[in-house]
């Protein structure tokens, strides 16, 4: 084995070798078994490593953020749809609001509880432990038409597909981190909207719901809009 | 309570604390998936999280179960992982699991381009070690 090129096997499988070096290793990996095996090895590595899994916080942490920011936590409810649902008989027909320190938890929480995040931090948590699938929920489906931004289901279909359209043409100049945390936000997002959906097709005439699902469609458009006029930007 | 909860926990209240900084020149997600990471790794070097560390990379990697299946599999690659010499590991997950770019690491991390690229590739050559058992 080329003690040269096993070195720089990662450089090459990560495309950071310039074109005549490139070429160099691919003539070297055409007469040496061992160091396309190791090549092969690598990509094995990486391969797994992409493949770990999310995970999700094994508790509600609110009430701990809450203690340390000095938030009220008496109001700190369901921000969970499926759960309100359940509760619904309870709390009747009360609207539920939700404070801005909630939501950027439960964002917080979603957001980095990323495989590598959680993992860094090292591995405490056995077999067992709770994890997300990969991508969640399949993308949303309209099944209601409430209010957006002045738009039918049509004009809204129509501009969310044109906005994705921008942001994926300008995709390859945009920061790694950002383009992660745009198709980990959408997944929420879409996410929220077909769970949002599934309570209205059991409950139509609810308000609350109504107004959630056309809030959180209007979330993922204003989200979009400034993604792609991020990407606008970058490109 | 376990680490990752706790460190979630940190993240929150760093973000509550620091959200002044904010300025808009990046995406906030940006800036809030930035600031995860270094409360990580700061909360790394304050617990001085020094298990058994990589010092023979094959005897130590060959001391995990041989051929292990499915789930298992995923459990005992991460077990690999954790046998990695620091640098090298943090370098590994930020690049190959968080998909990080190695000047963003270097900027992280404090370290060169280069010193990240060295270490990448040192992970993975121990890595693939457990993956050729």
């Amino acid at each position: 084995m080329s003690d040269h090129w096993t070195g720089r096997l990662s450089e090459y499988l990560d495309g950071e070798l310039n074109a005549a070096e490139r070429s160099e290793l691919e003539s070297h990996l055409a007469g040496c078994q061992e160091c396309a095996k190791t090549l092969e090895q690598l990509r094995q590595v990486v391969a797994r490593a992409q493949a770990l899994e999310d995970r999700s916080p094994a508790a509600d942490l609110w009430a701990g953020i809450a203690a340390r920011i000095g938030t009220d936590t008496r109001d700190a409810a369901v921000a969970d749809l499926e759960e309100h649902r359940r509760r619904r008989g309870r709390l009747g027909q009360r609207r539920l609001s939700f404070s801005l320190p909630q939501l950027a938890a439960a964002s917080v929480a979603l957001i980095i509880l990323s495989a590598g995040s959680v993992w860094l931090l090292s591995r405490t948590e056995g077999p067992g432990a709770e994890t997300l699938g990969p991508t969640g929920e399949p993308g949303a489906t309209l099944v209601s038409a409430p209010a957006v931004s002045g738009f039918g289901v049509a004009g809204y279909d129509a501009a969310i597909a044109e906005l994705e359209g921008v942001i994926e043409e300008s995709r390859a100049q945009l920061d790694t981190a950002t383009v992660r945390i745009i198709q980990e936000n959408l997944m929420i997002i879409d996410r929220a909207i077909a769970q949002a959906q599934r309570a209205l097709a059991e409950d139509p005439a609810s308000i609350y719901l109504n107004e959630y699902l056309a809030a959180t469609m209007r979330q993922k458009l204003e989200f979009l809009r400034q993604a792609a006029q991020m990407a606008g930007a970058a490109s | 309570m376990e680490d990752a909860d706790e460190v979630t926990q940190d993240v929150f209240v760093r973000a509550w604390q620091k959200v002044d900084s904010f300025r808009g020149e990046a995406a906030f997600g940006t800036w809030l998936h930035r600031l995860a990471i270094n409360v990580i790794l700061g909360r790394r070097k304050q617990l001085g999280i020094r298990r058994e560390r990589f010092v023979d990379g094959e005897r130590a990697i060959g001391r995990l179960p041989e051929n292990p299946q499915g789930a298992e599999a995923a459990i005992d690659f991460e077990a690999a992982m954790e046998l990695l010499p620091d640098g090298a590991q943090q370098v590994f997950v930020l690049h190959d699991v968080e998909g990080y770019k190695h000047e963003e690491i270097a900027e992280m991390m404090g370290i060169s381009p280069g010193t990240s690229k060295s270490q990448l590739h040192r992970a993975r050559m121990i890595l693939r070690d457990y993956l050729d058992r």
